[in-house]
């Protein structure tokens, strides 16, 4: 039964492309979601990750950066060098701005360094110097390619003009880049100077990260503490939670996709077919038989559904670079079992349809001339 | 036509998965559509309430949503001395991050005066914040967390009692709260502190003249209210509208593919009469006919079916998840029909080359 499975699959070409053809759209439709939101989540972490800071420290109710606020009196840096275990505190300021270079503008994550800054500066430096220092400015090497702009060029940041002097890698993502000043720049464009947004805290050999986030936290008023990781995953944290809703309309819609084109070219097959099974009842074929016929047909197209949707989702990811900087796909392994449990779903959903038909089959059909 | 008709309608489940088909993508696309359209209205829901017409920000910053202006101290005043300016409106907002239930709500943090203006425009229930420690609150984001009147909210580092509940300031992706300006200003630890000046024109000023004027002044980004609702659309539209015009895509080659496959279905079940009628003299034009308004009959009610699902499934998304707006113009059905027809053309090809290649000897054959 399984042959006959495969060759009665196999005989129309047209057909079994289609059906692989949709599965694997549905299918893609899963993947590539979720992979460039893998991507996402590795992109928005990628400061945190390569800041240098052990410990992160926080307005105290405030445990991200993304879409986030924090600001507190820039004096607790003091306090929070003193704590036990902690070797340097880099006071950084932190706004979404605007970067205006030439014509571009784009929205950025502006950071405000101090001279000889100890942690927070850019990681990969392409050109120039990674300290900004007073009048200077840091910028994506992307935006700046985009914008036609380079080292000695200006840029206008927070309304003020900013000499460029270094060209930062791996700062941008889909929605927004990373340029940094100097903290005295930066702290005379707002209302109150004397303020930090993050203090990024370096630890003394052998100190735990955890134990001196607690104590950052019990020693010093109106502050949150948390280890890299720890801020890095409640980083994760927003992209995955704003992203949710989303992926849920776009995993039903892929769901969805997949189990109309599986059902109708399953049912259509066996419709087209009908003869035949006509023709093997007559010679004893019992229905199980013939559902099983219908289950490996439905099975092997969603199997190469699914094998197809991965392959043109891995494409789709090996190109996405040369097209775009700013987005990537990062396909996970959560996914590649969602996908996997849904193309099974297809299988049997599509081969339930046509029981009906099998079951109610006339096996002198076969001896009637259409 | 006749022979179209009737090759369609024999096999009833045939004609009903085909137009379930069209009608499950156009569905999709009036679907995705309504969202995108909706999420616009969302994104642009603060400035189209604000009965100001101009904004004022920092110089550089052209958005509401997408970047955080700090004015110079006095801008206010300056801006409120030029010919023209009927009133100014300073507010104070930024983006925050609550955390309600374990879950992380990005939220728009709209710092507003309650005597001059700026906040909620329309409160459903409740009233504005009478003290530095009170809010309103989306509803929709209320109903979702189980919070009312009364409860606390814990914003950054200080908790707020929700007094009022705001309606139409939802969307799926941020909501908007309101406090009195000097509980942002404190918050942010940015005392005087200002974001944006809505600027509404005294009656007969042509609003662009006094924009105009405004410009003048040095370090400001001056704008018309519909500019900066354009420009943040556009800002959210580069993330958003490539998705959606992918899935639109899918969702039309799905369509083109379920009817395809059953037109072609059909025709290769009905070989041997499309030969019978070749043998007769029939040319491959009448029997591309025949294929092409099998085609055509079953997009045309799959578009109409889809229409009515679409509307339908718009209702419910916006019921089971109220911060989605779903909002389906009368232009869209244009939109689906052409995409219907399009997808009965695609549809058309391979089973009209199946009929192309028939020959007529095939029905003398057996």
């Amino acid at each position: 039964m399984t042959r006959l499975a495969l060759r009665n699959l196999f005989q129309s070409r047209a057909r079994l492309a289609i059906s692989v053809g949709g599965v694997a759209l549905a299918l893609m439709l899963i993947l590539a979601l979720d992979a460039v939101v893998g991507w996402i989540e590795a992109r928005v972490t990628a400061y945190i990750d390569t800041s240098g800071a052990d410990v992160w420290v926080s307005q105290e109710g405030v445990r991200n950066m993304h879409m986030a606020s924090s600001s507190f009196s820039s004096s607790l840096a003091s306090g929070v060098a003193r704590v036990d275990g902690v070797e340097s505190v880099t006071p950084i300021l932190y706004l979404t701005n605007v970067v205006e270079a030439g014509p571009e503008r784009a929205v950025a994550y502006i950071i405000g360094l101090p001279d000889r800054a100890l942690a927070g500066t850019p990681s990969v430096i392409r050109s120039g110097g990674a300290n900004p220092g007073r009048g200077g400015a840091v910028i994506d090497q992307g935006i700046a390619e985009a914008s036609g702009i380079g080292l000695g060029d200006t840029v206008q940041i927070l309304g003020e003009e900013f000499d460029v002097v270094g060209l930062s890698a791996g700062t941008a993502s889909l929605t927004n880049s990373i340029a940094f000043i100097s903290s005295t720049d930066f702290a005379g464009l707002l209302a109150n100077p004397r303020v930090a947004s993050f203090l990024l805290v370096r630890l003394e050999p052998g100190a735990s990260a955890e134990e001196v986030a607690r104590r950052i936290e019990s020693q010093v008023r109106g502050v949150t503490a948390q280890t890299r990781e720890e801020f890095a995953a409640q980083e994760r944290k927003v992209v995955r939670d704003m992203s949710t809703d989303l992926m849920a309309i776009m995993n039903l819609v892929g769901f969805l996709i997949g189990l109309a084109v599986m059902s109708l070219t399953v049912y259509t097959a066996t419709l087209g077919r009908r003869a035949e099974y006509g023709m093997l009842k007559a010679l004893g074929a019992h229905n199980r038989d013939l559902y099983l016929t219908v289950g490996v047909q439905a099975l092997v197209s969603v199997a190469l559904g699914l094998a197809v949707g991965l392959m043109f989702t891995l494409g789709l990811a090996a190109i996405m670079p040369l097209f775009s900087a700013n987005l990537g796909l990062q396909i996970r392994a959560a996914a590649l079992g969602k996908a996997g449990v849904a193309a099974l779903t297809f299988a049997g959903a599509s081969a339930l349809l046509p029981i009906r038909q099998i079951r109610g089959l006339d096996p002198a059909l076969v001896f009637r001339r259409r | 036509m006749l022979i179209a008709q009737r090759n369609l309608t024999q096999e009833k489940t045939r004609l009903a998965l085909s137009v379930g088909g069209v009608a499950l993508a156009i569905m999709l696309v009036l679907i995705l559509d309504g969202l995108l359209v909706g999420m616009f209205r969302q994104i642009t829901a603060y400035l189209d309430h604000s009965k100001a017409s101009i904004i004022v920000a920092q110089g550089g910053v052209q958005n509401l949503l997408g970047a955080t202006s700090l004015l110079p101290p006095g801008t206010d005043d300056r801006v409120a001395g030029i010919t023209g300016v009927n009133d100014v409106v300073p507010i104070l907002s930024r983006f925050v991050i609550l955390d309600l239930h374990g879950k992380k709500q990005p939220v728009y943090l709209i710092g507003y005066s309650v005597e001059i203006g700026g906040g909620p425009w329309e409160i459903a229930e409740g009233r504005e914040p009478r003290t530095d420690r009170e809010m309103v609150f989306d509803r929709v984001l209320a109903e979702r967390h189980g919070l009312g009147i009364g409860d606390l909210v814990a914003v950054m580092d200080k908790d707020f009692r929700i007094v009022g509940l705001s309606a139409g300031t939802a969307s799926w992706m941020t909501s908007f709260i309101f406090l009195r300006k000097p509980a942002v200003e404190e918050l942010l630890r940015a005392p005087g502190a200002t974001s944006y000046l809505l600027v509404s024109v005294r009656d007969g000023q042509p609003p662009e003249a006094v924009r105009d004027r405004i410009g003048r002044l040095d370090d400001l980004e001056v704008m018309l209210k519909s500019e900066m609702a354009a420009n943040d659309s556009r800002l959210f539209g580069r993330f958003f509208s490539a998705p959606v015009r992918l899935m639109t895509g899918i969702a039309f080659l799905v369509g083109a593919l379920v009817v395809g496959l059953v037109i072609y279905t059909a025709t290769v079940e009905r070989q041997r009469e499309y030969g019978v009628l070749k043998a007769l003299g029939a040319r491959n034009r009448l029997l591309y006919q025949v294929v092409l308004a099998q085609a055509l009959l079953a997009a045309i009610l799959g578009t109409v079916l889809g229409m009515g699902l679409a509307r339908a499934a718009g209702t419910l998304i916006m019921a089971a998840r109220p911060q989605f707006l779903v909002v389906l113009q009368a232009d869209m059905t244009g939109r689906a029909v052409v995409i219907g027809l399009g997808m009965a053309l695609v549809a058309a090809l391979l089973p009209a080359r199946v009929v192309a290649r028939l020959a007529p000897a095939e029905v003398f054959r057996r």
